[in-house]
């Protein structure tokens, strides 16, 4: 691993907030999106911190290859 | 933070800040690493970032609804078939499990499942009835990163759609588990009687120590898979309603930050309502709103060990232990988040298309007979009385 260069905002392709911790949907944190921009701003800039500063653990699950089109793209 | 990398980029679930964040390659590379083999051309399955695992069929409360049919004699899996489980959440570099059943609070071994999923790299949580959650049944909790309670809200709203009068023993566990210190929220299950209720039940619910509100959809799957669900489920002026609610509660219950309000996949196509969430899409995206991802982000282990799409969905053939290796492969999980690829109209011209992905392939199955556009979505609502009055202006000209 080499040293980390700045991480930007408009890098961060999607930011899904929270634990949720309902066992047979999957959740989303909606309120952000009536927050003001101030709010959305702080919540991107806190993450972008994060990536910052944390320490970098990969797991490598090699996802498999497929016939059909790609998904899970965010 | 773990990265998991993916053909785009990468997924980061983060550990100072509870956050799942999807970068692009450049930011993965910022982080002085790089995808390998993941980003070689050819297309590839992403394994799900979140699994609902069933760790018991049992249990007490009998609520009406019931989408897995769980009953006091309920079937209740061994813990070596439940680590084999994690053991295949691990390999597929899953992020969160999520503890259900069924009520998990009643195996003995909870606190060491909990343990085995984060020795695994896994983060737990769970969900319980609330009911019967004494201190020595708190105290194995501990090692969930949040637990949800069911409350569908205070009185007779709860019993209208759980059947009995649980909302005191609900209240309780909220409240003794904010107090023990366990990160707690609550899952609120929207039916035609609890909407109208929902601001005094998220009031409730947070004045007892409450950090979020998952709203949820609710869904003709197990007890609940009868033609009761018709007259259970949201009005068609609900879920017009839904949006402008849910804008109006994140004002007034969620300015502070310590309060968050969540929906889950099955409510993304109402927000089709919305005009102002409409014309921008991106936003939706960029906050990680998910629509269907049912074999996609999304997959669920039954009570036997097998991998469905979702909770609420039948059981591929394939084993939770092989998930890895069988994500991809398997032609059931295929057509679930293949619809996506080519829904007819009106998902094939809608906004949110990319998020909604369709909406809830339980509910059309159950409703229209297939995986069809989500007959209760406001749009396909919409939609299809356009074509209906078209037809009956046709008819009319030709008679």
């Amino acid at each position: 691993m080499t040293e980390r260069g700045d991480i930007t905002e408009e890098r961060l392709r999607q930011v899904r907030l929270g634990h949720g911790a309902n066992c047979s949907s999957i959740g989303s944190v909606v309120d952000t999106l009536f927050a003001t921009a101030t709010v959305g701003a702080a919540i991107f800039a806190a993450i972008v911190a994060a990536l910052a500063t944390e320490p970098v653990r990969v797991v490598q699950p090699g996802p498999e290859e497929d016939d059909s089109e790609e998904t899970g793209e965010p | 933070m773990i990265v998991r990398y993916e053909s785009w980029g990468a997924w980061v679930r983060l550990e100072s800040t509870a956050a799942v964040v999807a970068i692009d390659r450049e930011a993965v590379r910022a982080l002085g690493l790089d995808g390998g083999d993941t980003w070689n051309p050819g297309p590839r399955v992403s394994a799900p970032i979140e699994v609902h695992l069933a760790v018991t069929a049992r249990c007490g409360a009998g609520c009406k609804g019931c989408y897995l049919d769980a009953r006091p004699d309920g079937v209740e899996p061994g813990r070596e078939a439940l680590e084999s489980s994690l053991d295949g959440m691990r390999d597929a570099g899953v992020f969160t499990v999520a503890f259900g059943g069924g009520e998990p609070t009643t195996r003995e071994d909870i606190a060491e499942l909990a343990e085995a999923a984060r020795t695994r790299g896994l983060s737990p949580v769970l969900t319980t009835s609330g009911l019967g959650l004494s201190e020595a049944r708190i105290a194995r909790l501990h090692a969930f990163e949040q637990v949800n309670v069911s409350y569908d809200g205070a009185d007779a709203t709860y019993s209208e759609v759980r059947g009995f009068d649980g909302a005191q023993a609900a209240e309780r566990a909220i409240e003794a588990l904010a107090a023990a210190g366990v990160r707690v929220g609550v899952n609120v299950v929207l039916t035609k009687q609890s909407f109208p209720h929902l601001e005094r039940t998220l009031r409730r619910a947070r004045s007892l120590g409450a950090c979020e509100a998952q709203l949820l959809r609710y869904k003709p799957a197990g007890r609940a898979a009868t033609i009761d669900y018709l007259a259970s489920r949201l009005t068609s002026e609900q879920r017009r309603d839904f949006a402008p609610t849910l804008r109006r509660l994140s004002g007034l219950l969620c300015t502070d930050g310590d309060f968050h309000l969540r929906i889950d996949c099955a409510l993304t196509p109402l927000l089709s309502a919305d005009a102002e969430i409409m014309s921008d899409p991106a936003r939706l995206s960029r906050f990680g709103v998910f629509g269907c991802e049912a074999g996609a982000s999304l997959a669920a282990v039954t009570v036997d060990g097998h991998v469905a799409p979702c909770s609420f969905a039948p059981a591929t053939g394939l084993r939770a232990g092989n998930l890895a290796t069988g994500y991809g492969s398997d032609g059931e999980l295929a057509r679930w988040r293949s619809y996506v690829d080519a829904p007819p109209e009106p998902c094939a011209s809608c906004a949110i298309r990319g998020v909604c992905k369709g909406g809830c392939k339980v509910v059309s199955t159950f409703v229209s007979g297939g995986h069809e556009p989500d007959p209760e979505c406001p749009r396909v609502e919409s939609y299809r009385e356009a074509a209906a009055r078209s037809a009956v202006g046709f008819a009319k000209e030709c008679a």
